[in-house]
């Protein structure tokens, strides 16, 4: 089945089965692979993408689903010369030890700073309550987020 | 290995309905695909046709009216939750939303979805039955309107056949203050309760209490309704419920209960608790309509 998709700002048109998710997908077809696959179960938050702005288990999506939507990957946001603040803001606290998780939790910050510009330390836990750090890292991460929202107050404010 | 099935995209709800009954039982409906995802990868459910519904418009509305609230069987749980300004029965709902799963998996899944998986744990049903909700159901020929506490026949099991749950409507009767609270016993986020218990109570300016729904989770293959609780609670003024009330309709409720022990918990457990989750619930309803426990 011809299948188009919007990812990362591209328009792109792909062949792929119907029964395949939007996260195997991503991968596997457009090597993607900031999208990260653990549990296949909505519960570890590591394939988490932004689709219209709002973060979403990818590995819980038809590949069709994603039709019509704008779809955002670790990829589409900033490069290594010119990072998003919250990428900064994770190099600059440690949010990460193995970083496998950290595309996931950068992408769940994303959508909860835009919703929530100054959070408090407990709405930054409770938001990113459904990303699994199996480093546990926890508290780097929070302040990472903290951090960024931050950067994004005064880079709003410039 | 997974089965393979062909996708379809009907373009309105009746279609959607004339697809279901054509392939029967090969097709599944599929919204947020939170739940349908684990039935699909752990071959749970096999089918041939994938009926993706989550193109339909006009099924993601929530409409606050006078004399109901009607909610769209596609709204998300986020959108559920984002709803708790509008109406103080939707605050309640979007506090138990927020019990639900993770943040990106509510805006994923749906109300009707979660209606329709039919767990009898979920965290939706029981705030529903205990407000008297309809499930409206769009058939080939129209829509019938079933009570939530008829909608389900068992575990994973509902009425709604080849036709597809389209909203969900609580009523508001004139001139009643109508409130719904919900408790559960779970170990975090993320988690699925253990049991789980909700009331709503309706009053008038009397401040006697004309109905009460006492619905209870995870403590029978469907959510069931305590009849004698809710008679127990009805007819009583708001200002002269006591603690000892409170206890007694608990117990009533438990005595409802028909709870198993699995991996979960222990029945003796769930009826326990049941008794505790019923107590705060009505002590938080009798509080929200402005009485005291006395």
């Amino acid at each position: 089945m011809r299948i188009r998709l919007n990812v990362n700002g591209n328009a792109i048109e792909l062949e792929s089965a119907t029964d395949r998710t939007l996260a195997d997908v991503l991968r596997d077809e457009l090597g993607l692979i900031g999208v990260r696959v653990s549990c296949s179960e909505g519960e570890c938050g590591s394939c988490t993408i932004l689709v219209d702005g709002q973060p979403m288990t990818s590995c819980m999506m038809l590949v069709n689903q994603g039709e019509g939507k704008e779809i955002l990957t670790i990829e589409g946001l900033g490069t290594p010369e010119d990072l998003h603040p919250i990428q900064q803001a994770f190099i600059e606290e440690q949010g990460f030890q193995c970083a496998f998780c950290t595309p996931g939790f950068i992408l769940s910050a994303k959508a909860f700073l835009e919703e929530n510009p100054n959070p408090t330390e407990d709405e930054v836990a409770f938001a990113m309550s459904g990303n699994i750090c199996r480093c546990g890292a926890y508290p780097y991460i929070v302040r990472s987020v903290l951090n960024a929202a931050e950067k994004l107050q005064a880079g709003s404010s410039n | 290995m997974q089965s393979h099935f062909e996708y379809l995209r009907p373009s309105s709800t009746k279609e959607a309905v004339q697809m279901k009954i054509e392939f029967g039982q090969r097709a599944k409906y599929w919204a947020g695909g939170t739940d349908m995802t684990l039935r699909w990868r752990r071959e749970i459910d096999r089918f041939s046709h994938c009926i993706d519904i989550t193109y339909l418009t006009g099924l993601d509305n929530i409409e606050v009216e006078e004399d109901c609230i009607r909610i769209g069987a596609l709204v998300s749980l986020s959108a559920l939750e984002r709803a708790d300004q509008r109406h103080h029965l939707l605050k309640t709902l979007s506090d138990v939303t927020k019990l639900m799963c993770t943040p990106q998996t509510r805006t994923l899944a749906t109300v009707g979805g979660n209606l329709s998986n039919a767990s009898p744990a979920a965290d939706l049903t029981p705030p529903f039955i205990a407000m008297d909700a309809l499930a409206e159901i769009t058939t080939e020929d129209g829509i019938r309107t079933v009570p939530m506490d008829q909608f389900f026949e068992g575990v994973n099991r509902t009425v709604v056949g080849d036709d597809l749950l389209s909203a969900i409507e609580i009523p508001l009767p004139e001139s009643q203050h109508k409130v719904v609270k919900y408790h559960r016993i779970d170990r975090t986020i993320v988690d699925i309760a253990l049991v789980n218990a909700s009331t709503s109570l309706s009053a008038d300016r009397s401040r006697t209490i004309t109905r009460a729904g006492v619905a209870l989770g995870a403590v029978a293959p469907i959510v069931i309704r305590s009849p004698a609780a809710e008679r127990f609670l009805e007819g009583k003024s708001i200002d002269l419920v006591s603690e000892s009330d409170l206890e007694k309709v608990g117990e009533i409720a438990s005595e409802d209960a028909k709870p198993i022990s699995d991996v979960r918990a222990s029945a003796d457990y769930r009826r326990a608790m049941i008794k505790v989750m019923t107590a705060r619930c009505i002590k938080d309803c009798i509080e929200e309509l402005g009485g005291t426990i006395s």
